[in-house]
């Protein structure tokens, strides 16, 4: 058995899936191919696969990750074109590593980057914006809806209008630790920056980080 | 770029219901065909999607080069509202273009209650709804399905009915609508024209329909020369040979039927009186172990799911079963594939099946015995004994299994209170089997199910001319058997009477019945099969404000001379096979199986299967 780092996009026309679809996705493509999945022990044997960070329906994303372990010696190359043929459109696997130990952790990923593309009132100030030194606003935990001071968990953020629409650059908290989404920086964005209204927006989730670095 | 339908789409419930895109779906360009096809099924995408009948007509269709079938859903109340919001028209799945002006819409007609969605997708698509205020700028709307067989209630809205099996047929129409759209396309009769002749077709608008004073038929003619005095059903003779699909699309979200469905047989020898499939799917025929084998190693393969099921009306009556399913088996074990056999008798030879499939998971079985005495099973033709369960339900807790469901129907006809009371004695009866199995040979925790739905009398089936049972005596007969269950380990689950006394208006329906289908519709009516959204009262007004009496169609005994809506088609099996076995019924007298003795029913003259085995 030998473990692989995935990494993958997902574009306009599947970015409603859900991530237990996915999952359940990414098994029947393994089974349209003639790789071999390791499967879990116990009573209902599934793939040994984990995701590192589930992405929320209606977002796109250009560098998301995961693991899978797989029963045989396969190339990077081989594992890429062979589940590139098998995935529905939309889906691609950029890139493969194969991985002996933790060289990869996908646990350490603690950012990612986004773009959002959204209808919106006014002039954002960034630069302004950013100078808050706290912006509390209700966020979605464990134990229900808090407000929540969410400024030390963006990073970067920047934003310029764009043929009608404001698009928003930002590199944000991500992963276990702290997971920060882009409608909740929306809202802060409502909250704070003077006469700029966001109405709809859309999210793409550029890169997953660990640090500044990208893994593949 | 933000598009309308990224925000329409994130106001939604399961968006992907709606975006198309799935694997293996069939995409073609729009500008290198020469007929857009609309594939309608008239439900949710949970329940469209595990049509199987769907996936063999769309990848039939989708074979021509020069046609392009899309499939068409009921958009859900909450995108319905979005698309009103939005001033959107009803979309195909595959292209995402308005089906407004595709060249054919082809409706499945499953279930009758099913009705208010065909209407409410053609006014969602901005069609309009009568097949006679549509001219050439439309799509030609044909149906067909089981419904069809009586499609008076919806007579109006389409141009024509395919009658019985679909593979070839709808081949021929969209033929002769190619020929059609060749010569300009001008006068929609001439295509109607042109298809009448073809057997299995029915066109509606060319049959006049003559009433007596009393509301019933008086005469169903032909009032065009192309249109034939009776129209025969269509079979797909040599079934093993028959046209089906080695592709299947595979939904991102989950559907109800989410497997690969492989179909061994159609049609069915029980003869089980009440059963409209059982008679309309005549003659049964079936399809050879090695075809089937190869089938399911190619479905597997092209869409990589991990279950799959047999399909048919009784698995049991398979004659190659245990050649199938040992290559099943071989195939699936390897692959760690779940194998679900479903509408098997149990005997010893099921039951080490199951125990080979169902290695770890022990799932519920399910009895039909449909009935609670034997006086009632005999009328029904139902061939299962009070012994048949007993001995089953002992073999099943023994081998450890403890969820057993029974189903069955009230309102039958010739049933008395002692019938309804004799279904509860036969649940108790399973129960005290289970616990006459020794404590160690059993497992913990027997739960048994009894559903009861309510018998709604069909078309084509020995009971025609039976009336349905009231709301109030269907809830009478509820509460007797509530009453009568007393152990806590079994649980009675029951249909709502409403929603089988408006599907048994419109099985037996009339033409008469197309404005109230139309007008419940204006009033907000659709979903009916769900309950959360069947709206009665708004069915009643519209009823009584089209001045029509709904228990007319249902409550009433009807005379054999009586002319039914449906006695211009031809299903094979003949009225007075059905009048004979009406007859056998109330005399308590069963009817063998096709196998065992040929009761000459009529569907002989297919020359296809048991008939000829």
């Amino acid at each position: 058995m030998s473990n692989y780092i995935l990494k993958y996009s997902r574009g306009e026309r599947v970015k409603y899936v859900s991530h237990l679809d996915f999952v359940r996705l990414f098994h029947r493509t393994v089974r349209r191919t003639d790789l071999r999945f390791v499967f879990s022990q116990g009573f209902n044997p599934h793939p040994v696969m984990t995701v590192a960070l589930p992405l929320s329906v209606g977002v796109t994303a250009d560098g998301e990750y995961m693991k899978v372990g797989f029963d045989g010696d396969y190339t990077e190359s081989e594992i890429k074109d062979k589940i590139n043929a098998a995935l529905p459109r939309g889906y691609e696997i950029k890139a493969v590593k194969r991985v002996e130990g933790k060289e990869i952790d996908l646990t350490k990923i603690d950012r990612a980057a986004y773009v959002v593309e959204a209808e919106a009132d006014g002039v954002f100030d960034a630069e302004k914006f950013m100078a808050n030194t706290e912006l509390i606003v209700p966020k979605k935990t464990k134990s229900g809806v808090k407000d929540a001071d969410i400024r030390p968990y963006i990073y970067d953020l920047s934003a310029k209008p764009s043929d009608g629409v404001t698009v928003f650059k930002m590199t944000v908290a991500a992963g276990s630790a702290y997971n920060l989404k882009p409608d909740t920086v929306m809202d802060a964005v409502n909250k704070y920056a003077d006469g700029v209204t966001v109405g709809f927006f859309k999210a793409h989730r550029a890169a997953l980080l660990c640090g500044d670095r990208d893994f593949l | 770029m933000i598009t309308q339908k990224d925000k329409i789409l994130a106001c939604v419930e399961k968006p992907t219901r709606y975006t198309g895109g799935e694997l293996n779906e069939a995409v073609k360009n729009a500008e290198d065909v020469f007929v857009r096809f609309g594939f309608c099924f008239p439900d949710t995408y949970e329940i469209a999607m595990s049509h199987l009948g769907l996936k063999i007509l769309y990848y039939a269709l989708n074979r021509r080069s020069d046609t392009w079938c899309e499939r068409v859903f009921a958009p859900w109340v909450d995108m319905q509202e979005q698309m009103r919001r939005h001033n959107m028209r009803l979309w195909a799945l595959e292209s995402g273009d308005e089906i407004t002006h595709f060249d054919m819409l082809g409706f499945t007609l499953q279930y009758e209650l099913s009705y208010s969605n065909v209407v409410r997708m053609l006014m969602d698509a901005q069609i309009p709804v009568r097949a006679r205020e549509r001219g050439e700028e439309y799509p030609i709307i044909c149906g067909g399905g089981p419904c069809a067989y009586n499609a008076e209630p919806v007579a109006d809205i389409f141009d024509f009915f395919m009658l019985g099996e679909g593979e070839d047929v709808i081949n021929e129409v969209v033929d002769e609508y190619v020929k059609w759209k060749k010569s300009g396309k001008t006068n929609k009769k001439d295509y109607l024209e042109a298809i009448a002749r073809i057997e299995g077709v029915y066109v509606p608008s060319f049959y006049s329909v003559e009433y007596n004073e009393d509301n019933t038929i008086r005469s169903i003619a032909p009032n065009n020369p192309n249109a034939k005095p009776k129209i025969k059903k269509r079979i797909m003779r040599d079934f093993d040979k028959a046209y089906t699909p080695d592709n299947i699309i595979v939904p991102f979200g989950e559907v109800v039927h989410d497997r690969v469905m492989l179909e061994i047989m159609r049609g069915c020898l029980r003869g089980c009186r009440f059963c409209q499939a059982g008679y309309i799917y005549r003659p049964l025929r079936e399809r050879g172990s090695d075809t089937l084998l190869d089938l399911a190693d190619k479905l597997l393969s092209c869409s990589g799911y991990d279950e799959i099921s047999l399909s048919s009306l009784s698995s049991s009556d398979y004659s190659q079963l245990k050649e199938l399913t040992e290559g099943l088996l071989e195939m699936t074990e390897e692959k760690k594939i779940g194998l679900s056999l479903p509408s098997l008798r149990i005997d010893n030879f099921s039951m080490d099946l199951m125990r080979r499939v169902q290695a770890v998971r022990k799932s519920g079985i399910t009895f039909a015995p449909e009935a609670g005495t034997q006086r009632l099973r005999d009328i029904i033709n139902k061939n299962i004994t009070e012994e048949n369960v007993l001995d089953s339900t002992a073999m099943l807790f023994r081998g450890g299994w403890t969820n057993v469901k029974l189903y069955f129907m009230i309102g039958l006809p010739g049933e008395t209170d002692d019938d309804v009371l004799g279904i509860a004695d036969l649940a108790q009866k399973v129960l005290d089997v289970y616990f006459s199995v020794p404590k160690e040979e059993r497992a913990k925790n027997i739960n048994i199910t009894v559903s009861t739905s309510s018998f709604v009398p069909k078309p084509f089936t020995a009971f025609q001319w039976a009336p349905q049972n009231s709301r109030e005596s269907l809830i009478y007969k509820q509460n007797i058997l509530k009453n009568a269950i007393r152990s806590r380990r079994i649980r009675y689950n029951w249909h709502y009477s409403e929603t089988s006394y408006l599907e048994g208006v419109f099985a037996r329906g009339d033409r008469r019945l197309c404005d109230v289908i139309i007008k419940a519709v204006e009033k907000g009516c659709r979903f009916d099969s769900w309950a959360d959204h069947f709206k009665f009262d708004k069915w009643m007004e519209a009823f009584e404000e089209c001045g029509i009496d709904p228990d007319f169609y249902n409550l009433r005994e009807r005379s054999y001379d009586e002319v039914l809506p449906w006695d211009h088609i031809d299903v094979g099996v003949t009225k007075s096979f059905l009048m004979r076995e009406n007859e056998r019924a109330k005399a308590g007298i069963t009817t063998p199986n096709c196998r065992e003795k040929c009761a000459g029913c009529g569907a002989a003259g297919f020359n296809a299967g048991v008939c000829h085995e």
